[in-house]
């Protein structure tokens, strides 16, 4: 132990004198995604990239192998030593990011969340996709209009620990509560990150409920095995398979008609826009109502009251429009 | 028992120059990595998994075949279960106690199952593993569980001198003793003899079943005591805090030198390995070096020790 | 020879047969859509996999060993099917390459344990971590979707309209491994190796080779179980395989194979497999959340040892296996 310090404190001093001379010559933008090895985030990256180019900073994409909010912590909690300038997290556990917050205020960083937020924890905005009530409601209604007001549906969510997807899930309950009484919702499965146990659990809900006629693919880690599920037990235009899929994934789905449409934005816009707020963010420039982003077709609007920077509506894909899509 | 004595010697030195190296390493390709707020920051991360694999070395240097696969799942049982009483209206002064008392209770379970049921330990572990993960998750149906006092975040985010609270608090304290006790006393001279030859510990006199059965109880109770850090940590309980413990805290105690047959290494060498196993997570990320690396490059450094373990020996006799 | 096979199919397999029934006539009581073909069909089809890769374990443990990584072995093999098949390679060629992927990684664990002398429970933990680092690598991100159906159409089309074809190819699987086992030299130095190393090392048994041969079988069975997971779901995910061990391990030893080796039983761990399905299935049609079917394959897992241990020393023995 008594020689592991000693080592330990003269490498230190050593660092006191080499950090001085290692300075970064770009300023630093980092997003840490729920998990990493996914589409979803994959593409994040990709716009990410792109915005990092075009804004002069350099960026850094690094998240957990497993969508596990301490491992997650420990990442942010590294790039907040590192200094990183700004710092853009989507929380998979909305409390687990409280501890690290304070500690980037007093090293001066900047730390926001995107994609996915925690709103009591002092982050400086919130970079989202389309407000969590427009993706619920799009969904939602899109799918009543597809199986009717009176249709018996499922979900088959991811982590059930996710506070993004249960937020949807919450959204949808709330919707159908309010202005579709007679449609009844089935009790949320949850298939953790894999396919096969999704597609099982999507199964056996078909068959639990055979006047089943919606099914609703919550992570877009779930959705291969909801589409893969209804093509197999022979359900296509019984069941209208749905979620938050992107084109990519639910393409082959969408096409067999296992999946009536998807909801989703462009991941790599989201990407692009969370490393654009973090070059503001780290310039000091405000946040207006409406902003110009170089690069982005439309203004991007703020609400103050909220801290929210809204990418806009979210896409609905269906097999008319999907092919127009690649991510 | 002097040829394992000073294999373990040899072990914690292996063990040194490689976490020295790993510093080093770092150092070197990236400066700004030696800052005093690494210590921090690997002191407040190694602090659950070095609770959890003290509990682990007890049970695997106890023998028989000794293994627990459910820390994980008491872990996030315990953290779940004392939340649930207090929101049911148990004193908040009480979480502390609670935490660790759940915790052995369920470690006991685990006891009876392989000392008095005769389930091997892997398979009856594997079996509450199974259980209270599930539990955790069932109960909460995977939401977390705020409410815990205010009085006790400090103590899961406060630092002394740069060193975490609970890490003064609980993990030093919990590896001395477990240090002393199994150095200078008859039981922790029992837990290395059945360990390392039960038939013949039995035949002397030691009370094997009633030591396995503590052991268990003990890595319970070290479990409730990583479950009350993520408390104090967080402020809420959550039914999946123990994620994957149960592979690292055995790999964290075989890589600090504890013989997987029982009977030899020592827990100064464990916490060593914590704290390497951490350090090198952090080193990688500060380095930017993708974190799906993270999990082979540990699984590679505990075939590779293991693989020198086996040949050192053999170029010596 | 004969009473040995007759001894192999003892209680166990019985009391898992009679518990499987069981639960179906509750379940079929308690939910009308429970006998009906179609939910019967997903039982099986959802078994497929767990089947292959239970008995490339049931080889393992009869040696005495422990393979964690069998999953990660799974997932990697996936990947090179899944890739053949996007290069539109033949099915067959792809069907074939996922059993010799398996075999080579099942060849590399085994010498890893073997020649490393490194206990199987630590090797195949080190290997877990390593395997899986190499699927992430592998798939760099992106998962392979929408794949052909070209080996769904081979293996997912079903005979006689129910039974998945796969299963001609799981039963002759099964057959081999029960000939192997009980008819060949092979099978009696496993069981040999299992039960008393030593002991068959005297007896002139090559314990080394035995020991790696029982790695590549595992392997290469869960090649094959990677070529049934591709022609059920037709993508590979970053995730594939992380639950597969561990349900597996608990599946062969429900079965009754034993993890100290020397006993094998091929019809339990079928079994095995089958009633953690039918369990898994029935309560999720009967309404029970999903996140509560760890918590039932953690229960029938200690229920079934403990009765059987408490039976074994005649406390409950009745409660056990109940009247004949």
């Amino acid at each position: 132990m008594k020689m592991l310090k000693s080592v330990l404190a003269a490498t230190v001093a050593l660092a006191a004198l080499a950090g001085a001379a290692h300075a970064q010559d770009k300023p630093r933008v980092a997003f840490v995604p729920q998990l990493i090895g996914i589409p979803y985030f994959n593409s994040m990256e990709e716009g990410g990239k792109k915005a990092a180019e075009a804004f002069g900073v350099d960026f850094i994409y690094t998240g957990p192998v497993d969508a596990n909010p301490v491992d997650q912590l420990q990442i942010v909690q590294n790039l907040v030593n590192q200094g990183v300038e700004a710092i853009s997290i989507s929380i998979i556990d909305a409390s687990a990011i409280a501890p690290v917050v304070a500690d980037a205020k007093a090293k001066g960083l900047k730390l926001f969340t995107s994609d996915s937020d925690a709103p009591d924890s002092g982050r400086d905005v919130y970079v989202a996709q389309a407000s969590d009530q427009g993706l619920g409601e799009t969904l939602i209604d899109e799918l009543v209009k597809r199986v009717g007001e009176d249709a018996k549906i499922g979900f088959v969510s991811g982590e059930a620990t996710s506070s993004n997807l249960n937020a949807w899930i919450k959204i949808i309950q709330d919707r159908v509560k309010e202005k579709y009484p007679k449609v009844t919702l089935l009790e949320p499965q949850f298939a953790g990150g894999s396919s096969d146990r999704a597609a099982q659990l999507a199964s056996d809900l078909m068959t639990a409920n055979p006047d089943l006629k919606g099914l609703i693919a919550v992570a877009s880690s779930t959705c291969p095995g909801v589409g893969q599920a209804i093509e197999s037990a022979g359900k296509v235009g019984q069941v209208v398979g749905t979620g938050y899929c992107s084109p990519n994934t639910a393409r082959s789905y969408i096409k067999s008609g296992a999946m009536g449409f998807t909801v989703l934005w462009d991941p790599a816009a989201l990407g692009y826009l969370t490393v654009w707020a973090g070059k503001q963010l780290i310039d000091g420039k405000p946040f207006v109502a409406s902003n110009e982003v170089p690069g982005m077709d439309h203004p991007i609007p703020y609400d103050e009251k909220t801290g929210i920077l809204l990418l806009g509506d979210p896409t609905v894909f269906t097999a008319e429009n999907v092919d127009s899509f690649n991510f | 028992m002097p040829r394992s004595t000073t294999s373990t010697a040899l072990k914690l030195v292996i063990l040194l120059v490689l976490f020295a190296a790993i510093v080093a390493a770092f150092g070197l390709y990236q400066p700004r990595f030696l800052q005093t707020s690494l210590v921090s920051t690997v002191l407040q991360f190694a602090s659950m998994l070095a609770l959890v694999a003290l509990g682990q070395a007890l049970i695997v240097l106890a023998g028989g075949a000794g293994i627990d696969l459910s820390v994980g799942g008491i872990v996030s049982l315990s953290a779940i279960l004392s939340m649930m009483a207090l929101q049911a209206g148990a004193p908040p002064v009480t979480l502390p106690v609670l935490a660790v008392a759940i915790g052995a209770l369920l470690g006991a379970v685990n006891g009876i199952l392989v000392t008095r049921i005769r389930i091997l330990p892997l398979i009856a572990t594997l079996g509450t593993l199974f259980v209270y993960g599930g539990l955790a998750m069932a109960l909460t149906a995977g939401g977390s569980l705020s409410g815990v006092p205010q009085w006790l975040v400090p103590f899961g985010r406060g630092l002394v001198g740069g060193v975490p609270y609970h890490f003064l608090a609980l993990v030093l304290p919990a590896y001395l003793a477990a240090a002393v006790i199994l150095t200078f006393t008859a039981w922790g001279r029992w837990l290395y003899a059945m360990g390392y030859n039960e038939r013949s510990a039995h035949l002397v006199g030691i009370r094997v079943d009633r030591i396995r059965f503590f052991a268990y109880c003990l890595s319970g109770a070290l479990s409730g005591l990583a479950a009350l850090v993520s408390l104090a940590w967080f402020g809420s309980g959550r039914p999946n805090i123990g994620l994957n413990l149960e592979l690292e805290s055995l790999a964290a105690a075989l890589l600090g030198g504890i013989a997987i047959t029982g009977g030899s290494g020592g827990v100064i060498g464990v916490l060593i390995a914590v704290l390497m196993i951490v350090t090198l997570k952090t080193g990688l990320q500060f380095v930017n070096v993708s974190t799906v690396w993270q999990v082979g490059i540990v699984g590679a450094l505990l075939l590779l020790v293991l693989l020198l373990d086996f040949l050192i020996p053999r170029r010596r006799a | 020879m004969g009473a040995r096979i007759a001894g192999s199919i003892g209680g166990r397999e019985l009391t898992l047969l009679v518990a499987g029934l069981v639960a179906m006539a509750i379940f079929a009581v308690l939910s009308p859509v429970y006998l009906s073909a179609g939910n019967l069909y997903q039982v099986v089809r959802n078994s497929v996999e767990l089947l292959v890769v239970g008995l490339g374990l049931t080889f393992v443990l009869a040696i005495g060993g422990i393979d964690v990584s069998v999953g990660m072995v799974l997932g990697i093999a996936a990947i090179a099917i899944g890739n053949l098949l996007l290069a539109g390679a033949d099915p067959w060629v792809a069907a074939l390459a996922g059993p010799l992927v398996g075999a080579a990684l099942g060849a590399f664990t085994g010498a890893v344990i073997v020649f490393g002398r490194i206990p199987a429970i630590v090797a195949t933990i080190g290997l877990l971590g390593v395997y899986r680092t190499a699927i992430f690598a592998l798939l760099g991100g992106s998962w392979l979707s929408g794949l052909p159906s070209s080996l769904s159409d081979i293996f997912a089309a079903r005979i006689g309209g129910f039974l998945p074809a796969s299963y001609i190819v799981i039963l002759a699987a099964y057959l081999a491994a029960f000939v192997v086992l009980r008819r060949t030299p092979f099978g009696l130095h496993l069981l040999a190796v299992g039960n008393a190393e030593e002991r068959a090392r005297l007896a002139g048994v090559a314990v080394r080779r035995v020991r790696l041969a029982a790695y590549v079988v595992s392997g290469t069975l869960c090649g094959l179980a990677a070529t049934f997971y591709i022609a059920n779901y037709r993508n590979v995910e970053m995730t594939v395989g992380s639950t597969v061990a561990l349900d597996a391990i608990a599946a062969v030893v429900l079965g009754g194979t034993s993890i100290l080796g020397g006993r094998a039983s091929l019809l339990g761990t079928a079994l095995g497999v089958l009633l953690i399905r039918v369990l898994q299935n029935g309560f999720t049609i009967v309404g029970l959340p999903s996140l509560w079917q760890p918590v039932v394959t953690g229960v029938l897992l200690l229920a079934a040892l403990s009765l059987e241990r408490l039976a074994a020393s005649g406390g409950v023995r009745r409660l056990a296996f109940g009247a004949p």
